[in-house]
């Protein structure tokens, strides 16, 4: 149960993009989160895995306000979110793509990176040309209605509409989910495509080995509380982790 | 019978009932797409803007044409108003209540109308008006209008909803809340935006139903069951599926009498609801499930 030390990142506290320390909340009156730290560092990809109800998704929606935060603090470049509503935050540079019901499925791929950007003003042709570039798959189908389009391909329309403001902090909350093992590879190298334009991520995983396996950092969380963190490798060298996850 | 006697007789009427029920039938899926829930007091509405239609001539002597317009505008600041006043105040509670607080909107609107232009038929100019002949086809003055009129009412929402920022704002609100609401939009502008144009749209459609026929402050109410008819045979949040629906109904309205005595005719529109039901409750176009 110790908390591995913070050696692995070279960053020191005030570089993190964010920094939740000692969260504890819930969405009703009982605490799912009993404490969780998570920081994510400019450029980086964070991954959050463990068990079914060890609390990673609520810990990603403590960070996007979602939550009704009892304890600890939210700090995002720089400045204390904490209880922030999630349209402040939005413009305040984090935007969060949900799990299910995540694209506008009625209107068309390019609607929906227009609906991104709402909150924007002035020229978005910057704008639609890095998601374009991102996903050039969704180029011929920029006049398809999302909701026609197959797992994979509403992915990358989700994760393009929340890009369109531009973010400094990406949440993706099991990106991967029902996807086929091909799709997954290709979300997860999108994922570093998307770091690469300078964004960071931080992103809740079912599948911990491929997960783990790609991250730059990794946190177990068990039962709304941290239990491991460190490198992607790190964590998959763990004989600990790997008994928990990967059947070892 | 002749193919331009059926046309005159039975296709025109249709048609020009159809089109009005499409007029009201959008802002019936406007408010079920984006409020989530059965808007009762519709038709009260429609009959609300149609009076205002007949104050507006009445005051200002202008023709009933250009009194529009001017009532469209004035139902809609009435509807924004009702809004604020009776369903803003329920929005976070079951949208059962809302439905209820909509039927008695409904019956205050009737009551208010009685009380104001008293329960006698009316109508906004008196005298026979005589069709003229378009290619065989005849067309009094004021169908034609209403065609145009629902022409141009279809056509500017549409682009509206298509083109413009809010419009695209109203759709993805319709689409997914809480995603739309993630993207930064407002909810309480997208909320006056739709009764700003629900209360609009049922100015023109209860003024198109009155030209036509009369005015009576129960006609809204009739007008309620082919138009919910039409919002959910056209598919709930669809406005082209509104349209699509409210021809539908107005059509096999006017077309039963062809089967049926005309005293059922008002029954048709409750059987192309229950089929539609029964059978394909998505509607035509795919709207949402209730």
């Amino acid at each position: 149960m110790s908390h591995s030390p913070m050696s692995v990142s070279p960053a020191t506290a005030d570089d993190f993009v964010l920094a939740m320390e000692n969260v504890r909340g819930g969405y009703g009156d009982a605490d799912i989160l009993q404490g969780v730290t998570i920081k994510v560092a400019p450029r980086e990809i964070v991954v959050i895995v463990g068990p079914n109800g060890a609390g990673k998704s609520t810990a990603m929606k403590a960070v996007f306000g979602l939550l009704i935060v009892r304890g600890g603090t939210v700090v995002f470049d720089g400045e204390d979110i904490t209880g922030w509503a999630p349209n402040r935050i939005v413009k305040r540079g984090i935007c969060y793509v949900p799990q299910v019901e995540n694209v506008f499925r009625e209107m068309t791929v390019h609607e929906n990176f227009e609906m991104g950007a709402f909150l924007r003003k002035g020229d978005l042709t910057a704008a639609y040309d890095r998601v374009y570039q991102l996903f050039p798959d969704l180029k011929a189908k920029r006049k398809t209605p999302a909701g026609d389009l197959s797992g994979g391909q509403r992915q990358m329309v989700a994760m393009g509409r929340a890009l369109m403001l531009d973010p400094k902090l990406l949440l993706l909350d099991e990106p991967t989910a029902g996807l086929s093992p091909k799709y997954m590879e290709q979300i997860f190298q999108i994922t570093r495509d998307v770091r690469d334009t300078g964004v960071s991520i931080m992103l809740v995983e079912q599948h911990a080995k491929q997960a783990l396996a790609f991250c730059d950092r990794g946190y177990v969380l068990a039962t709304g509380a941290n239990r491991h963190e460190g490198t992607g490798a790190a964590l998959l060298a763990d004989q600990e982790v790997a008994h928990m996850f990967l059947g070892g | 019978m002749a193919i331009i006697d059926f046309i005159n007789f039975y296709i025109v009427p249709g048609l020009l009932l159809g089109s009005i029920y499409a007029v009201g039938a959008i802002g019936i899926t406007m408010v079920f797409g984006i409020l989530r829930f059965a808007h009762f007091a519709h038709g009260d509405m429609a009959t609300m803007g149609a009076f205002i239609a007949l104050a507006v001539v009445g005051l200002f002597g202008v023709t009933p044409w250009t009194a529009l317009p001017i009532a469209m505008v004035l139902t809609a600041i009435l509807a924004v108003g009702i809004d604020r006043t009776f369903y803003d105040y329920l929005r976070k509670r079951p949208a059962i209540l809302t439905v209820m607080a909509s039927l008695g909107v409904a019956l205050m609107l009737r009551s208010l109308v009685q009380v104001i232009w008293g329960v006698d038929p009316q109508t906004y100019q008196r005298g026979i008006v005589r069709p003229d002949t378009y290619f065989g086809i005849l067309l009094r003055p004021r169908e034609l209008y209403t065609f145009l009129s629902v022409i141009v009412i279809v056509v500017a929402l549409t682009i509206f909803l298509r083109a413009s920022k809010w419009g695209k704002a109203m759709r993805a609100m319709s689409d997914n809340p809480d995603l739309a609401r993630l993207s930064g939009v407002d909810n309480r502008m997208v909320t006056l935006l739709l009764w700003t144009i629900v209360g609009a749209l049922c100015a023109a459609s209860g003024f198109m139903l009155a030209i036509n026929t009369e005015l009576t402050p129960m006609m809204g109410w009739f007008l309620l069951l082919p138009m919910f008819a039409a919002a959910i045979l056209g598919g709930v949040g669809r406005v082209e599926g509104a349209v699509l629906g409210g021809l539908i109904v107005g059509m096999v309205e006017e077309l039963s009498v062809l089967v049926m005595p005309g005293q059922y005719k008002a029954a048709t529109a409750f059987v192309i609801l229950l089929l539609i039901l029964l059978v394909r409750p998505r509607g035509l176009l795919n709207g949402k499930v209730l």
